[in-house]
């Protein structure tokens, strides 16, 4: 009886195994095929093309490939079929550690990203090994920047007032974002304090899951000091909830946030650019790289991707394939320079 | 009165006949996506906002914004109708808030009483669904004050509290119980750590940065459990599962509910209305509640028909008291309510404090149309309960096959991994051998839920107060939390030393 059991239990787990090898040959067998035919030189794409967003639905990186997907459709800029495909896991490392053994030489795979590439791939803890130099870089397409924002009745009228507090005092003040230590609001938040020679360490970081709940700690009376990203602080501030010390921005940002200082003008010399844009695989051939340099720069100045983006409430900035890897390169210095001081660099 | 006014015009808008068809197709695509494991209403939501925007594309601005947020709304309290089915069914949950709910459910449903649950389930989610949306009509302004109050501190507590409840879903021990606990706040400890940012127990695997995902373990351990369970106890030819009994719950079941649903509703629209608490944990607490308070604690688990109504009324309350924040605030409480917000967004409506000044259509059209779509829903769902019962009479040997394809299928639709696939399996064979032994699996998945919370919030308040423990005992509401958990683990306990019959399990 016994006996019979432990067969039973055998053979349901073969079936099971069965059905998941099943699902694991097919997604196998489609990407060697995407390799294969990378080859097929001139007339690219003759294949459906597919845009990943490292990341669940509905996030940054998803709707930036879907917005990207539909006006390329709707312009006719790209005759074959797009698809958006979601990778979610680790924050994109564990798409990263496939696309960039895997799918090295498939043009017909491209990717979606923004800072954390590069954060991702320098941090110690939750390290992914694999960087945009793995990548081929094709195109920034958006921008946004960070912002240090207080409640509207805090003490801290300004950027000098919150830096001479923590000077005087690290403990006095609770700073919170959305997202985890060594990751960007962490940095946006003491990109100021580390330039004005404050060490960042002693700074008193407290992490929430996603900057809506780092919005309620502040108006809660939770937090007293929040960074996140500059285009989320807009309604709070016409509804006079809160004030923006500074934005991280090279020059002052149009809309509500248009008397908004930047660091730089406050004498911090500190900028942080969020940027999102479209990368392909590390040994792309020349026809597709070619191919969406070209496209991808039609789609910044074509008038459906500007609706596009007032539509979503992103800002257009667009690097061609070299301007934007050798910005990713001043990015990196920065990062790293950042993660150091913090002692969370790996 | 203003209110009122103001609603009134929300039924105006709501009812202009292209609004009350993308209400009935809204939630009629939530149905189905709350049955179909692997689309829960995140993605099911993400994916139908650039459908609606070509659908609404001939409206003006303003228009178009009401009714495709008419139509994602429906999706997504509608998904909470559906996320029921497969639960009582096939002790398969195809949502985390509907986990609870196969606890009962499922007993409910081999006793030949899947149509009484289903039905309950129905109406349960849909008197919530309007007890929420007049909580929300009457109290969104101080309500989304108070939500604001709590901080890191005061969730700690709530946490606590919770996880104090969990002798409620102990089964024949209570030891096994607190072990089963225990494992699951181990588990939840995988990952990458959210408030130092430490990687835990991940190896450097990819996979693992993020934990282990919730859905995977809980569909593991009940439903593939539960298949290789019956599989080794040969209960293939089985054939007394099979027979459903009436469809329509009978007068003593709604006796029996109504309290619940009741409570499942007001506990669930508060709970709701937290940033981050959601939906899961207004389920779990409203089961432990009535199973605390009711006359016969020993009929839960067993399949009682409370042990269906209360958290499917609560996972439905929830899912309008987390409008609150995200309406009055433009803070989402939940995965769902972020993807609605950046829907408003794209029609440049921005939830936040001005909403209802800058965009009173939209807003009241909103809530109008909820009202709407849940009378829809009940409608809708009550001529297809008698339908999905029929699930039920399928052979045990067609319908096993059928929930590992559907719970694979599922895991992998959302995780796109067969990394999960594998845990999955993993899973499966523990549950099955945990079960065996008696151990409670619920306590496991609460333990993984709460983990996280608890440990996150604890951090987060400590590093605020600079280390100082008092800070979770000077803050009034922190406060009566705690004690309140206290009294709940400390007052049975008392009771039995004074030789009072409580149901304290022996072995304690």
């Amino acid at each position: 009886m016994k006996k019979t059991k432990w067969w039973g239990l055998l053979a349901a787990g073969m079936m099971t195994l069965a059905l998941a090898a099943c699902g694991g040959n097919e997604s196998a067998g489609s990407k060697s095929s995407g390799s294969n035919s990378g080859s097929s030189a001139s007339n690219y794409p003759t294949k459906p093309i597919t845009i990943v967003a490292p990341s669940g639905a509905g996030g940054g990186w998803d709707l930036t490939a879907r917005a990207i997907v539909k006006v390329l459709d709707e312009t006719g800029l790209v005759k074959q079929t797009m698809t958006v495909e979601n990778k979610p896991g680790g924050g994109g490392a564990v798409f990263m550690a496939e696309y960039a053994t895997q799918d090295v030489k498939n043009d017909y795979k491209l990717f979606v990203n923004s800072p954390p590439i590069i954060i991702n791939n320098l941090k110690k803890e939750g390290n992914s090994p694999f960087g945009y130099k793995d990548t081929t870089p094709l195109a920034q397409l958006t921008k946004d920047f960070g912002a240090i924002v207080v409640k509207a009745d805090s003490k801290f009228q300004t950027l000098t007032d919150l830096l001479n507090a923590i000077k005087q005092n690290p403990k006095s003040v609770t700073i919170a974002g959305g997202s985890a230590p060594g990751s960007m609001d962490h940095l946006v938040a003491i990109l100021p304090i580390y330039k004005s020679g404050i060490d960042p360490k002693s700074v008193k970081y407290v992490s929430y899951d996603g900057g809506g709940e780092a919005m309620a700690a502040l108006l809660g009376g939770n937090a007293d000091v929040i960074a996140t990203d500059a285009s989320s602080v807009g309604e709070y501030l016409k509804a006079g909830k809160v004030r923006v010390l500074a934005v991280s921005a090279p020059e002052r940002l149009g809309g509500v946030l248009k008397d908004m200082p930047t660091m730089k003008e406050l004498g911090v010399d500190a900028e942080f650019t969020i940027w999102r844009g479209v990368f392909g695989p590390k040994e792309m051939s020349s026809e597709a790289k070619a191919f969406w340099e070209e496209t991808l720069k039609k789609l910044s100045e074509h008038e459906k991707w500007k609706e596009e983006l007032q539509k979503q409430g992103w800002e257009a900035e667009y690097r061609n394939s070299e301007e934007f890897t050798k910005f990713l390169q001043e990015q990196e210095q920065q990062v790293g320079d950042l993660l150091k001081s913090l002692g969370m660099h790996k | 009165m203003d209110t009122l006014s103001f609603l009134l015009e929300g039924f105006q808008t709501a009812l202009q006949p292209h609004n009350l068809l993308f209400a009935f197709i809204g939630v009629l695509i939530g149905t189905a996506v709350g049955v179909l494991p692997g689309i829960g209403p995140m993605s099911g939501v993400a994916l139908l906002i650039p459908v609606t925007a070509s659908m609404t594309a001939g409206l003006s601005p303003e228009q178009a914004a009401a009714s495709s947020i008419i139509l994602l709304a429906g999706v997504y309290y509608g998904a909470m109708y559906g996320g029921s089915t497969t639960s009582i069914l096939l002790n398969t949950p195809g949502e985390s808030s509907s986990v609870v709910t196969t606890l009962d459910g499922y007993q409910m449903a081999r006793q030949g009483r899947a149509g009484a649950a289903l039905a309950i389930a129905a109406i349960g989610s849909f008197v919530a669904g309007i007890v929420s949306l007049i909580g929300l009509v009457l109290l969104a302004e101080p309500l989304s004050n108070v939500a604001l109050k709590f901080g890191p501190a005061e969730y700690f507590s709530l946490m606590l509290l919770g996880l104090a409840a969990v002798s409620g879903l102990a089964g024949k021990s209570m030891t096994k119980a607190w072990i089963m606990t225990v494992f699951g706040l181990l588990l939840s400890t995988i990952g990458l750590d959210n408030v130092s940012g430490v990687a835990r127990f991940t190896y450097n695997i990819s996979y693992l940065y993020g934990g282990l995902e919730f859905l995977t373990v809980a569909v593991g351990l009940f439903a593939l459990g539960e298949v290789f369970k019956s599989i080794l106890h040969n209960e293939m030819n089985d054939g007394d599962i099979a027979k459903i009994g009436r469809i329509l719950p009978t007068k003593s079941d709604l006796k029996e509910s109504a309290g619940p649903i009741a409570r499942g509703s007001l506990l669930g629209f508060f709970i709701g209305v937290l940033p981050g608490a959601g939906a899961t944990l207004a389920s779990f607490f409203s089961y432990i509640l009535e199973k605390k308070i009711s006359k016969h604690p020993e009929k839960f688990g067993q399949g009682t028909i409370a042990g269906v109504a209360a958290p499917e009324s609560a996972n439905n309350g929830a899912s309008g008291g987390a409008m609150i924040p995200l309406l009055t605030l433009g803070i989402p409480g939940s995965g769902t309510t972020a993807i609605l917000m950046g829907a408003l967004i794209m029609y440049n409506v921005q939830p936040g404090p001005l909403l209802f000044d800058e965009h009173p259509a939209v807003a009241w059209g909103l809530i109008a149309s909820m009202f709407i779509g849940n009378v829809m829903l009940l409608i809708l769902n009550m001529p297809l309960v008698k339908l999905f019962a029929k699930i039920i009479q399928t052979p045990t040997k067609y319908l096993l096959p059928l929930i590992i394809a559907i719970s694979i299928f599922g895991v992998y639709a959302v995780q796109v991994t067969t990394f999960d696939v594998f845990l999955l399996l993993a899973f499966g064979l523990l549950g099955y051998w945990l079960a065996e032994h008696d151990y409670p699996l619920a306590p496991l998945v609460l333990g993984l839920v709460l983990g996280p919370m608890i440990e996150n919030n604890m951090r987060r308040a400590l590093t605020a107060s600079n280390g100082d423990y008092l800070v979770f005992v000077e803050k009034p509401i922190s406060l009566v939390l705690l004690v309140i958990a206290l009294l709940w683990i400390a007052v049975p306990f008392f009771m039995k030393l004074r030789g009072k019959t409580v149901i304290v399990n022996e072995d304690m």
